[in-house]
């Protein structure tokens, strides 16, 4: 068994295009949701999103790249390159080989499907562009990042809506841990704010037309967010050898399915998915710090994430600091996960416990400390991030510190 | 029971997969589980071409007799709004 840690983190969001801009953005509750540019808001009833700005493919791909990569995949790559720069890490041919590419989404390549089907269905073109499948298979992200880095070890997409990239995480650390790779690029990424995706969102009625506020009272409901996080993840003695700087270490995964309705979430699965992470990391709930909440502001998500925490918890979920940080980058959907790993990470490596956004009253089903508003200075040695998925599919990571 | 009452009654009956006779206007909405009722209110978007507000406080729908009663506001509106740029 191998103790697992992160060494390199990427990003992009509404928030920034980097890991520390978006982190930055989280810690002091600003927010980077606004009105949609991509669609036509006037065609929508829900306009509002947490959208990536100012990212112009051309000044990051060449033309033979771009051709090939649907918007889903251009962020996977820019985060991945991100990473791999942060961590230092030496790609040599026998690294390379070891190196794993486990990443999520939800979607895939949507932009492509909806565009190229948009042709086909109303504009009655015969024919859609060559490279419609290879740009739009939910696979293209990972097969891109392996492409651009030149990686050739274990290497798969997994997909479980909304929980995909703590999915992707886990997994990736528990084969370093087992000693079936030795080194990984591991995330999340989704881009799927097209007219389609959200008029099927709207359709749910999960949705908030203003402001998402997790566990605040009157909570309208989620807002969509887009973007990837890309995380390096190494063995500790490899990390410690090569005088990596070392953000923390990666403890545990508990993942569990609810097998009950599709939409709303169980207590009991999602609070033995965070018991399970506890025990695979070897803690007590009195260890942990902080939770980075799945937190989507929905009025079902936060009530059952409340009482699954409780259920994990027991006494020491009095004592617990909780936020979300999706009322500030949205919900990514396969990639939240990771962009909200790297809020969990850097409250440990900053010692500040980011806030939830937008907090303006006590939920009386919602009783739990979420740090409401500002950003709260503390000693955080141990995290737990929570991503609950429809279809009842939960996935939870815990890490620490590394003294 | 009139023609608005009767099409929501048929909605509510084939959404949620019983008879039409179990239906009743006294139904609460609670009891309807969340993914039968998204169907349900899609439906009767569909059958009246309204839109039903939603997280509106002064649309309150406790059980089906004020769906029925809301979509009849919802008709009336559109009506007015129809007559006013006729």
């Amino acid at each position: 068994m191998h103790r697992v840690v992160i060494t390199g983190m990427g990003c992009i969001s509404a928030l920034g295009h980097d890991a520390d801009g978006h982190w930055r953005a989280c810690r002091d509750g600003r927010s980077g949701i606004d009105t949609i540019r991509q669609v036509d808001p006037e065609r929508l009833l829900i306009r509002v999103c947490g959208e990536v700005r100012d990212f112009d493919p051309v000044d990051h791909f060449e033309d033979r790249q771009l051709n090939l990569l649907d918007r889903v995949s251009q962020f996977a790559v820019f985060a991945a390159r991100q990473a791999l720069a942060d961590s230092g890490l030496d790609l040599t041919p026998d690294v390379s080989r070891r190196c794993a590419v486990i990443l999520g989404t939800g979607a895939g390549g949507m932009n492509t499907l909806d565009g190229q089907f948009h042709r086909l269905y109303a504009e009655g073109q015969k024919r859609v562009l060559p490279l419609t499948v290879p740009r739009l298979m939910v696979s293209a992200a990972v097969s891109h990042v392996t492409m651009d880095a030149g990686i050739r070890g274990p290497s798969f997409m997994i997909s479980s809506a909304c929980s995909s990239a703590n999915h992707a995480i886990g997994e990736a650390m528990w084969m370093i841990r087992t000693g079936r790779a030795r080194a990984a690029l591991t995330g999340g990424t989704e881009a799927c704010l097209t007219f389609g995706t959200i008029r099927g969102w709207e359709a749910l009625r999960v949705m908030t037309p203003d402001v998402c506020r997790p566990f605040s009272h009157k909570r309208k409901g989620m807002v969509l967010g887009e973007g990837a996080g890309v995380f390096v993840l190494e063995r500790l003695e490899d990390a410690q050898a090569r005088g990596a700087r070392i953000y923390a270490e990666l403890i545990g995964f508990g993942m569990t399915a609810d097998a009950g309705d599709i939409v709303f979430p169980s207590e009991e699965w999602a609070g033995t998915a965070i018991a399970d992470a506890l025990a695979d990391a070897g803690l007590a709930p009195e260890d942990v710090d902080y939770i980075n909440a799945h937190g989507t502001g929905t009025a079902a998500n936060d009530v059952i994430e409340t009482r699954a925490i409780r259920r994990a918890f027991g006494a020491a979920a009095e004592r617990v600091a909780i936020s979300s940080t999706k009322a500030v980058h949205g919900h990514a959907l396969g990639g939240a996960g990771a962009l909200e790993l790297i809020p969990a990470v850097r409250a440990i490596t900053d010692g500040v416990i980011p806030p939830t956004a937008n907090f303006t009253e006590a939920d009386p089903e919602c009783d739990l400390d979420y740090v409401p508003n500002a950003p709260r200075p503390a000693s955080v040695r141990v995290v737990l991030s929570n991503s609950f998925a429809f279809g009842g599919l939960n996935a939870v990571l815990a890490l620490r510190a590394v003294a | 029971m009139d023609d608005i009452e009767s099409k929501i009654l048929d909605i509510v009956a084939r959404e949620t997969r019983q008879d039409r006779e179990g239906v009743s206007l006294d139904l609460e909405i609670s009891e309807i589980e969340s993914l039968d009722l998204v169907q349900i209110i899609f439906a009767i978007e569909d059958e009246f071409d309204v839109y039903v507000p939603q997280e509106d406080e002064s649309f309150k729908l406790d059980n089906l007799r004020d769906v029925v009663n809301g979509v009849r506001l919802l008709l009336e509106e559109k009506q007015a709004q129809s007559a006013q740029s006729a």
